[in-house]
């Protein structure tokens, strides 16, 4: 809810900003780039370009994609890359679809803070997603019905968590689709059964706990090392080589500036 | 000749030049525009109920196939022995269930110290990790099947993506090299030929299995408690019923026919019937309404459980027993619930009423209810509770209408024969209201059934039929509900995919119930109000 109030906002002062002679810079496609990564970056590009005007618009991946192929964005974030049928939607009306890693998003597993236990293995993180574990006590931790919670089920993360965390199985059917990051964080914080994951730039929420995984505790390092086993990238989509302005914003994204940002929000950046 | 003169009123002037606009007087305006604006809802409402019957309607070919692909590439015949491994792997868990209580009761009851307990189920251990790894042979089988109807799978999501392709080209105007993509026929038979091949290897891998478990059957570890003891009989008595239902497995596997086609009908009672609401899925993707509609009922019973004795008891005490001074404090308080944004309930329940109730469950002299103490703040009371409050002003403001439409007379007649003014609101006024009151309660659960946000944010969100064999226990469950699940899904699906198709079923669904529910309450308001005069 907040970020889609967030996103009006910058909408809102996108479009009051503007001006006749501006540069306008289209920016469609995922909501976990686009809540507050993409939004601070055009801020400050703002800043140092007098003149450029941003319309930001998080809807999800696929909307992202979707708007480089009709070409009503000259950006698409997306936090997957492109199905085959967008490619070849894409190369069917002549649109190139060329994706750029932006940032690396990390998601970490969260316990209850009163929760004993430190660490789990890459198996038991399987095994209670999937609901094959369903008491802690099955992999050591005090006794309880552990509750599941997960994102909803047309979230990107959602499918995402499968690939990485859980061989591309399903989920318990006992588990519980949370409408966002945050939900998750509250609700494992009031319950001491809980677990679920979130991205990096939730872990500081009071009442839970980060867990290891197969010993590597998720940060910038362990992820950008590879050592972190739940790390996905994220990517702007552009058509063809980016030019112009996009190419300029692309550019500085990349840049050192653009990539402390990415770090400051809680995103690992590239390098 | 003298003039008298006819003073006419200009007002009755039958001949008076009236404002006319394109030809019209202004009654004529006046009334089209209302007749206008009558048309035009008409119009919008006919077209919604189109629009959803169309969007729906492409549901049950697309599950057809979706269905077909599935039996096809044979992952159906996988299923069957992977529900065989996940039945064991449900006896296992019971098996840890029992460990968890026995090092309690050697714990608390006998005092032992923790490495001594542990030690003294030594036996226990041993049994179970015996048990535990007697069905790995089948596990890593089904992994190997998995793999071979994926791969078949793969293949047929690959040709519907070239299709697709060109579909796409063929639409951009590019016919040459639409003409160029090949889609490669896929033979099934042939794909599914390890599949079948594998047979012998899975009767071998089934002997094995039944012969280690009826082993173990016979090597029953002994427990410290007769309650202990009476568990793991109950777990021998599982163990056989589960042998039991191997040779089934067996023959629907042998029988298992790939070519067997989906008919509509399977499709449609998928939907209607299935057990499963499964989205997203790597493996296969199900759309069966009942957990959705088991979770709205059961959220609808519970807040009208709540609001039918608050708003019918409000409605009577306000029309029949208040003063006047009363009734102008109760009426607006009510009908000022109403005026409650949901989503502001919604946000109450997240933020007070889930911890507030789940607080209330860990308090011990509550242990007597059923499902207390319970962990998921999110859940069906919760949620019952905040649509009761939806629900009560609905009730009360149509009851309260009811009440009021009993004639004067009746009432009179009987304080005229001695009746008591309880006996009166009792015996006369509430049962020749009766039909109103109880249409009065179904628009209420009508309007609790169709209400979203609170249900969204406040019932947990758990997409699965709940454990009825507890009870009451059951309502503090989490649930998903049909209106949430379309709030959730229909923002990021794909326009015209089959899940997209799928929530608009749902969609139907709930639109045929709560149709349902109007309808009813107008027929029993029709049929047996009490005839004035």
């Amino acid at each position: 809810m907040q970020n889609i109030r967030f996103i009006f906002a910058a909408i809102a002062v996108a479009a009051v900003t503007s001006t006749a002679s501006a540069q306008r810079l289209v920016i469609k496609g995922s909501d976990t780039l686009g809540a507050k990564l993409v939004p601070t970056l055009a801020e400050e590009y703002k800043a140092k370009h007098p003149g450029v005007s941003f319309e930001i618009a998080a809807e999800g991946s696929t909307t992202g994609i979707a708007a480089i192929i009709d070409g009503t964005a000259q950006i698409g974030m997306s936090s997957r890359r492109a199905k085959p049928t967008e490619v070849s939607a894409a190369t069917a009306k002549g649109v190139t679809l060329k994706p750029i890693i932006v940032a690396f998003d990390g998601m970490a597993v969260i316990v209850n803070a009163k929760n004993p236990l430190t660490k789990l293995t890459l198996r038991q993180v399987e095994q209670i997603f999937t609901g094959d574990v369903t008491d802690w006590s099955a992999i050591g931790g005090r006794p309880g019905k552990i509750s599941v919670y997960t994102r909803n089920t047309s979230s990107g993360t959602y499918s995402d968590w499968k690939e990485l965390a859980m061989k591309k199985r399903d989920y318990a059917k006992s588990s519980q689709k949370m409408a966002g990051n945050e939900q998750i964080a509250a609700e494992v914080a009031k319950n001491p059964n809980g677990i679920g994951y979130v991205g990096l730039a939730y872990i500081q929420a009071e009442g839970v706990k980060v867990v290891a995984i197969d010993g590597v505790v998720p940060s910038q390092e362990t992820v950008l090392g590879k050592k972190y086993a739940y790390a996905r990238p994220t990517f702007y989509y552009t058509n063809g080589e980016p030019s112009g302005e996009a190419a300029r914003f692309v550019e500085f994204t990349l840049s050192e500036v653009g990539q402390k940002i990415v770090g400051k929000i809680g995103f690992v950046p590239t390098k | 000749m003298t003039e008298t003169k006819h003073h006419v009123p200009a007002g009755f002037s039958l001949h008076k030049r009236r404002l006319k606009l394109l030809g019209l007087t202004v009654e004529d305006c006046i009334k089209a525009f209302f007749g206008g604006n009558a048309i035009v809802a008409v119009v919008v409402l006919a077209l919604v109920t189109y629009f959803l019957f169309r969007e729906g309607a492409g549901f049950i070919g697309q599950n057809r196939l979706n269905l077909q692909v599935y039996r096809q590439a044979g992952l159906e015949h996988v299923d069957f022995i992977r529900r065989q491994s996940e039945d064991h792997t449900a006896l296992t868990r019971y098996l840890s269930d029992l460990r968890l209580r026995a090092l309690s009761h050697q714990t608390n009851e006998r005092r032992l110290p923790v490495e001594e307990a542990q030690a003294s189920l030594a036996g226990f251990d041993e049994f179970a990790e015996r048990f535990g790894a007697a069905v790995e042979p089948l596990r890593s089988l089904v992994t190997d099947l998995t793999e071979i109807a994926t791969a078949s799978k793969t293949k047929s999501m690959v040709n519907e993506d070239k299709k697709e392709e060109r579909r796409q080209l063929l639409a951009a105007d590019k016919t040459a090299a639409a003409a160029k993509v090949e889609i490669a026929r896929i033979d099934f038979a042939a794909e599914l030929q390890p599949l079948r091949a594998a047979l012998p290897i899975y009767r071998e891998v089934n002997r094995e299995f039944s012969g280690k478990l009826t082993g173990l059957l016979g090597a029953l570890p002994a427990l410290p408690s007769a309650d202990l003891q009476q568990r793991i009989e109950r777990f021998a008595g599982l163990v056989r019923t589960y042998l039991a239902s191997f040779p089934a497995v067996e023959r629907n596997v042998e029988r298992w026919d790939s070519s067997v086609p989906v008919s509509a009908m399977e499709a449609f009672t998928a939907f209607a019937f299935g057990r499963q609401w499964l989205t997203a899925s790597f493996w296969q993707d199900w759309y069966g309404v009942l957990p959705l509609l088991v979770g709205s009922l059961l959220v609808s019973t519970v807040a009208l459980a709540l609001a039918v004795p608050f708003g019918v008891g409000a409605a009577i005490y306000a029309n029949q027993i208040a003063t006047k001074r009363e009734q102008k404090i109760i009426k607006p308080a009510i009908e000022f619930i109403a005026a409650f944004p949901s989503v502001v309930l919604g946000f109450f329940g997240i933020a007070v009423l889930g911890q507030l109730l789940r607080t209330l469950s860990e308090q011990p002299w509550l242990a007597w209810v059923p499902g207390f103490p319970f962990s998921e703040r999110l859940n069906v009371l919760t949620a019952g509770c905040l649509l009761a409050l939806i629900a009560v002003p609905t009730i009360f403001t149509l009851a309260e209408d009811a009440l009021n439409n009993v004639p004067q007379a009746m009432k009179e007649a009987s304080f005229a024969l001695g009746a008591s003014r309880l006996q009166t609101t009792l015996r006369i006024i509430v049962p020749a209201s009766l039909s109103g009151i109880i249409s009065a309660v179904l628009l209420g659960l009508g309007r609790v059934f169709g209400e979203t946000m609170v249900v969204l944010l406040c019932a947990g969100n758990r997409i699965a039929i709940p454990d009825f064999s507890q009870g009451l226990a059951v309502l503090v469950e989490p649930v998903h509900t049909m209106t949430g699940i379309i709030a959730q899904e229909m923002g990021e699906v794909v326009r015209g995919s089959i899940h997209y198709r799928a929530l608009f079923m749902v969609g139907l669904v709930l639109f045929v119930v709560t149709l349902l529910l109007n309808c009813a309450a107008q027929h029993i308001v029709r049929r047996y109000r009490i005839a004035v005069g």
